[in-house]
């Protein structure tokens, strides 16, 4: 009789402890680390930002009454006036109050309206903008890397030929060019003295002639408007993946596994991709999942330069302007898609080398 | 004595270097006969390595092979010049008929793939189906007493030393070479793990009857696993014989010097003899025999001319390049008698 009492509070003792185990488990699980520190990651660098542009001199009021003194030559009155009519933002409220609203607002998914454009709610404008950046930066990302590591890894496996050559220089100089000036010299180049293009049709991110749909006309359109730009992302940045890939393959051709690959009778073909292209990729990846996160913020003086509709130009108009809640939405955007695709790089990395995954050692 | 598998002539491999051009190979000869151990010895920097890079043609970019003839004779009993097959013929031959356990057990495995996709991948390039690879692999893995599953789905780096050393040792026997070469196997791991390799190497020697090269430094491991010991100095054999006759009756004065300088159990720390100098410069070599400069034997003509490698007078396969090989003997006999 007394074991069968005692075994009633002992089998709960053990959920409880199961419970535990399994809470614990989960805390020390590699998803879950990750995945907590993305977060604590993103509420800081959004603390951190909220604070630092409330710190730019100005707030939207005052430089929207500057920007109509000037422009309209009104009196000091007059635009106060003018202004205090359109916004709903006021900027004597106490910092920590503001914090607080953004705070309680952003974990129900609301990032505000924006102050200068007349109430329309950041996610809009995020969501409108963001597909043509995300395009336009993301298809360079992808046929920079691509190209760069394939060029990267014939170098490196032919070194001393005449690609490694003339790449090695190509690829130096390009990647000291900053991509303003690329695409400054391209604009004069082939639109003003070649006059391969006419430099004022290159402006925006599609014909605005053609109607908007699903038509092989409007995704033309699309493209052509994008080439410019995607151009000059790939030759402002393949520099870099070619000179990286082609040091670490040269650095993954001194290994010995190599070596006894090659011994083993593998083809060229398959030591070039399983053997070598795979392990000179490794570091490649991080680097990856860095330009990634940073693709969402596009390149702020291209787009300028392009008036393409992307996130960047309106970041530049949104500072310019103080819109604070744009600005915020816009930075909290890019914070976590820099967070998340470092997430996705040490996912990605655990997947192509097994010596980084590190969940399943603790079990 | 059992057929010759494997014949080489005058091999001749220099590397490239700023200075000009490193002889690390001059004229060497030798006989592989089948299932027996040939063991090279030598210290660093004196060809051995190079020698069996050679023999597979997996030099450096800078290193070529000069001149020379490699006749390989296969099960069917076909000859081939190894050093004249295509890039081609010379890829399939390459661990069907000859394999190799490299030096550095640790680097020699893909960090980034399962020791089932490199056997896979070895297979692949030799034709051979899947299954067949891995029946295979599995046999050996667990011939190397290993357990054969888990290692064969497993990752390089959750295995320790050892077994990633006897993991190569299976995978070089996957395709049932004639010939195994071995550079080193044994210097990277502990002594028992040597012991056990050792065991294991010697054992599959017995069931699967293959060759072996075997190159090392340590000379209790060369003189145990080995039929027949050739010493290496610069570039060149310079004595080559059965293993009992270069261990008790060495005539060259480097290998006496070799032996000479290994720990004994039986002698005290304070014996332990170095050989004065260190090896030749292999782009400037030295006339007459490399060895001179620091040979305790070294008459005249040992400046002048290169002694040629020829049989001693009592044992026909006992092959020396040395004139004062009569004199190195009794040499021998003196310290072995103290």
């Amino acid at each position: 009789m007394s074991s069968l009492t005692s075994s009633a509070p002992k089998l709960k003792r053990d959920e409880t402890a199961s419970l535990l185990i399994r809470l614990r488990r989960l805390t020390r699980s590699y998803a879950f680390r990750i995945i907590a520190q993305g977060l604590i990651t993103i509420w800081a660098v959004t603390t951190f930002t909220f604070f630092l542009i409330r710190l730019m001199p100005g707030n939207p009021v005052d430089t929207y009454i500057d920007a109509l003194m000037q422009q309209r030559n009104l009196t000091l009155e007059e635009a106060q006036r003018a202004a205090a009519g359109i916004f709903e933002f006021d900027p004597d409220e106490p910092l920590v109050q503001q914090y607080v609203n953004f705070l309680s607002k952003l974990v129900r998914l609301d990032l505000g309206k924006s102050i200068t454009k007349g109430g329309t709610p950041v996610l809009d404008i995020i969501l409108r903008y963001l597909p043509w950046t995300l395009f336009c930066v993301g298809v360079a990302l992808i046929i920079s890397f691509a190209l760069g590591v394939l060029i990267g890894l014939a170098m490196g496996y032919w070194r001393g030929g005449l690609l490694d050559n003339v790449m090695t220089g190509f690829a130096s100089i390009i990647s000291g060019i900053p991509d303003y000036i690329l695409a400054l010299l391209i604009l004069i180049i082939f639109g003003v003295q070649l006059q391969w293009f006419r430099v004022g049709e290159v402006r925006g991110g599609v014909d605005p002639t053609i109607e908007v749909g699903f038509t092989l006309e409007y995704i033309g359109s699309v493209l052509r408007y994008a080439f410019l730009p995607v151009l000059i992302y790939v030759l402002a940045s393949i520099g870099t993946w070619i000179l990286a890939m082609k040091s670490s393959t040269i650095s993954t051709l001194g290994e010995d596994y190599i070596t006894v690959a090659q011994a083993r009778g593998l083809s060229e073909r398959r030591v070039l991709t399983s053997y070598v292209g795979r392990n000179a990729m490794l570091p490649l990846v991080t680097r990856l999942a860095i330009s990634v996160g940073f693709v969402v913020s596009g390149s702020v003086i291209i787009e300028e330069m392009f008036q393409y509709p992307g996130l960047g130009r309106n970041l530049f108009v949104a500072i310019a302007q103080r819109d604070y809640t744009t600005m915020q939405g816009m930075f909290l955007v890019i914070t976590s898609a820099v967070v998340f695709a470092n997430i996705l790089a040490d996912l990605a990395l655990g997947w192509l080398d097994p010596r980084v995954r590190l969940d399943k050692k603790v079990d | 004595m059992s057929e010759v598998i494997l014949s080489v002539r005058n091999l001749s491999v220099s590397y490239l270097a700023r200075r000009g051009r490193v002889r690390a190979v001059s004229n060497v000869s030798f006989e592989l006969h089948a299932g027996e151990t040939l063991a090279f010895i030598g210290e660093s920097g004196c060809g051995k390595s190079t020698l069996n890079l050679a023999l597979i043609r997996t030099l450096p970019k800078t290193g070529q092979i000069d001149s020379g003839t490699m006749i390989y004779t296969r099960r069917d009993g076909q000859q081939i010049d190894v050093l004249k097959l295509n890039k081609q013929e010379h890829r399939r031959w390459l661990w069907s008929e000859c394999s190799m356990v490299f030096q550095g057990a640790l680097n020699s495995l893909n960090p980034v793939i399962r020791i089932s996709d490199m056997i896979y991948d070895t297979a692949a390039a030799h034709g051979i189906p899947r299954e067949d690879a891995r029946k295979q692999a599995l046999d050996l893995l667990e011939k190397v007493r290993l357990d054969p599953q888990r290692v064969f789905n497993s990752y390089p780096h959750e295995l320790s030393g050892g077994m990633r050393q006897r993991v190569l040792l299976a995978i070089s026997l996957l395709l049932r070479p004639q010939i195994v070469i071995m550079d080193e196997p044994t210097t990277a791991v502990d002594i028992l793990t040597q012991r056990s390799i050792l065991d294991v190497l010697k054992e599959l020697r017995r069931e699967l009857n293959f060759s072996v090269l075997f190159i090392s430094h340590d000379l209790a491991v060369a003189a145990e696993i080995a039929d027949r010991i050739a010493t290496m100095y610069a570039g060149e054999i310079v004595e080559i014989g059965p293993v009992e006759e270069i261990f008790y009756r060495p005539r060259h004065a480097y290998t006496l010097a070799l032996l000479d300088a290994a720990p004994r159990l039986s002698a005290g720390a304070e014996e332990l003899h170095s050989i004065p100098g260190s090896p030749p410069d292999l782009i400037m070599p030295p006339p007459g025999c490399k060895f001179h400069e620091r040979c305790a034997f070294a008459v005249a003509s040992c400046h002048t001319t290169p002694p040629p490698l020829r049989p001693t007078h009592d044992a026909a396969c006992h092959l020396v390049a040395c004139t004062e090989s009569e004199r190195v003997l009794a040499a021998q006999r003196k310290i072995m008698r103290q």
